[in-house]
């Protein structure tokens, strides 16, 4: 620059020059702001006298008019570069301004989509990283509703070392949930970071109380729920027990009466309805603890490998009475591999459901139980019957406890065996659902072939 | 049996004592009962009861607690009353030296059945065991390795044969699977259930007239096996 001019020494007088010098005093305020404006602005005024002001290469000056000039010429470019300077800071402060609201407005975001305190501390203790980049951070929640005490660090986990920097207490008006320590290095906080940190604290807080408030109303709604399930099984349960039980009582007193002298077949088909109804009573009984221990997840699978037929012709066996008016078809092939299975419980499981297929589907028709390989890891199984279809809305929730396609009074029993049967598969790694199928109804499931990572095994019968 | 069985029954529910007392005293046994563990240790002690039937859910101590106290000086035959789907329970009191168990609620046939068990066991104990074991069509010489069925000789490998005789050995009385695999294939496969499950299936299709619904060679779901005769 100084170059350009001195070679148009002769054409230019002074003043032109001093207005050309204000150019780079103007670009350098712009690019690197109000001090090295003014720096320049001095340096301008310097090379202006050195070489533009007779007598050359001297910072001496004799022209009166050339002093005032210059004077002149210092003052315009140190207001101008101050003018410009103060633009430059107060657009920096502006964009300062944009990025605190974009990280506070982002911060919302996230917290928004938070729905676990652990989620919300991570989130705060990201945000306020990302915003001071700090050495090390410990986000310290309060217990909040039966949750204990948590820390969330950064870097994870941390040893702490020493007194923080900075502590950052995280409080609604309702409470205080917990604080974030800042460990600095050894810089300090700069009034914006201050103000922005606060901000992340007073959203963090109350996200954190949101979370808990909302915790706070699923439990209760849970607590309804289990409430009103525990009546419903209550009643079901006094109803289904009360029909057995007449009858023994009908019976027993019948018998111990001394008016009629009862003739034998009489006698025994009184003992034998006796009989049968206090077995109905142990296998109601017997659901109410399994649906127990599956609701308390007590239901602990003793898995050993099987033959899958064994257990279904075991369990037809115990049903034979109620199975003595349907054709049952059992289609398992001799070379199916042994299944990990808890062999009481798969029992419960084929006893249900074909128990079911016994108490809907038409007399005489066919019950039908199918194994095949669904891949290499499933194997899947198909009991199916010629009952009633089950409409599509219904048919997961016919799993649920206690729910009923029919009417509770035309159909006796719990309303627990299948959702027995969900517990029981699903204990086992496995999965439950009906299907619709020509002129009936499917249960399928499937069972996991491996037992801790181990295939079925295969053992060789010797030869004689 | 010439003299009358004594059977001691520990349980402490009332009216299951006072069904038993009933029933058993019209099956010609002499009953003693206890109320609960301490009481029944000490009837044990001062009556020698030839056969004890134990509950194992007792208000004072565990069941499983006795039965392991009453074996460390009698061999009275135990048997074990538990309930459904605790066959760990049965298990363990089978570990312990229990005989045989059963299931609450029980039939008063299947009761007696288990007690005719066990009164023959305590016979055995004191003269030679049968060498021969006859259950329905079914026969097996212990001693001279030969099984029949209807008479006609069933040829079996020799793993099936030493499964065979282990549970025939010990008639109408539960076995439970790590006792088998122990004895019949050794300690090493104990918990190898997958042997017994494939050779069981192998010795139904050679000895059962229906493998599907066996009569003799019984599973006892999560416990082990039976060899039942009748």
């Amino acid at each position: 620059m100084t170059v350009t001019l001195f070679l148009a020494r002769q054409e230019l007088n002074a003043s032109t020059i001093s207005l050309l010098y204000l150019i780079p005093v103007i670009i350098s305020t712009t690019l690197w702001g109000l001090w090295s404006g003014v720096l320049s602005a001095f340096a301008a005024f310097l090379a202006y006298n050195y070489f533009f002001i007779k007598p050359y290469y001297t910072f001496t000056v004799h022209n009166t008019q050339d002093i005032v000039a210059l004077i002149i010429f210092l003052i315009v470019a140190v207001v101008i570069s101050q003018l410009i300077g103060r633009t430059r800071s107060g657009l920096a402060e502006a964009v300062a301004r944009e990025n605190e609201t974009i990280h506070l407005y982002q911060l919302s975001l996230e917290l928004a989509g938070a729905s676990s305190l652990d989620e919300v501390a991570s989130v705060i203790a990201r945000k306020v990283d990302e915003t001071v980049h700090t050495t090390e951070l410990e986000l310290s929640i309060q217990p909040i509703y039966e949750k204990v005490a948590f820390q969330f660090s950064i870097p994870e986990g941390r040893q702490s070392s020493g007194e923080p920097d900075q502590i950052i207490p995280l409080e609604t008006v309702r409470a205080f949930l917990g604080e974030i320590r800042l460990w600095l290095g050894s810089r300090l906080l700069t009034p914006a970071e201050e103000r922005l940190l606060k901000a992340i604290a007073a959203q963090g807080a109350l996200a954190l109380e949101r979370v808990a408030l909302a915790h706070t109303e699923t439990q209760a709604r849970i607590l309804e729920e289990s409430d009103r399930l525990k009546s419903i099984l209550l009643s079901s349960v006094s109803h289904e027990f009360r029909t057995p039980l007449s009858t023994i009582k009908a019976a027993t007193t019948s018998l111990l009466s001394n008016e009629i002298p009862w003739e034998e077949p009489a006698r025994t088909d009184l003992l034998m309805a006796v009989d049968e109804e206090a077995d109905y009573l142990n296998y109601l009984v017997g659901n109410l603890l399994d649906m127990s221990r599956i609701e308390a997840g007590a239901l602990k699978p003793k898995r050993q490998w099987n033959y899958l037929s064994e257990i279904v012709e075991s369990a037809a066996d115990r049903l034979h009475k109620q199975l003595s008016n349907f054709q049952l078809q059992i289609d398992i092939s001799e070379d199916f591999p042994l299944i990990a299975v808890d062999y009481y419980q798969m029992e419960q499981v084929f006893t249900n459901l074909m128990n079911n297929g016994a108490k809907y589907a038409p007399k005489g028709s066919k019950i039908q139980i199918k194994a095949s390989l669904q891949d290499q890891d499933f194997a899947i199984v198909k009991v199916t019957n010629e009952g009633p279809q089950v409409t599509p809305e219904h048919l997961d929730r016919i799993f649920d406890k206690f729910y009923r396609v029919t009417e509770p009074e035309k159909v006796s029993g719990t309303g627990l065996g299948l959702s027995i049967c969900k517990g029981i598969i699903e204990a086992h790694g496995g999965r439950i659902w009906a299907e619709n199928i020509p002129g009936g109804l499917a249960f399928v499931f499937t069972l996991p072939l491996t037992l801790d990572g181990n295939p079925p095994p295969h053992i060789e019968v010797e030869s004689i | 049996m010439n003299t009358i069985a004594h059977v001691l029954v520990i349980d402490d529910e009332a009216q299951i004592l006072r069904a038993l007392r009933t029933i058993l005293s019209a099956h010609h046994f002499r009953v003693t009962v206890a109320r609960d563990g301490e009481e029944g240790l000490a009837l044990a002690v001062a009556e020698h009861p030839d056969i004890i039937i134990l509950d194992l859910g007792l208000p004072d101590m565990d069941g499983i607690q006795v039965c392991e106290q009453l074996r460390q000086w009698t061999q009275a035959p135990i048997i074990v009353l538990s309930v459904r789907n605790e066959e760990g329970d049965k298990v363990r009191a089978l570990d312990k030296g229990a005989d045989d168990y059963l299931v609450k609620p029980f039939g008063t046939q299947e009761l007696l059945a288990r007690l005719r068990v066990a009164q023959r066991h305590a016979a055995m104990s004191h003269g030679e065991p049968d060498t021969v074991i006859i259950a329905g069509d079914l026969v097996i010489d212990l001693a001279r390795h030969i099984v029949t069925l209807s008479g006609f000789e069933v040829k079996l490998t020799a793993t099936e044969f030493k499964l065979l005789a282990y549970l025939a050995g010990h008639a109408n009385r539960v076995l439970t699977h790590q006792n088998i695999l122990n004895h019949v294939w050794g300690p090493e496969y104990r918990d190898n259930v997958e042997y017994l499950r494939v050779f069981m299936s192998q010795l139904r299709k050679k000895l059962e007239t229906q493998p599907k619904h066996p009569a003799h060679l019984i599973s006892e779901p999560g416990v082990g096996y039976r060899f039942v005769t009748d």
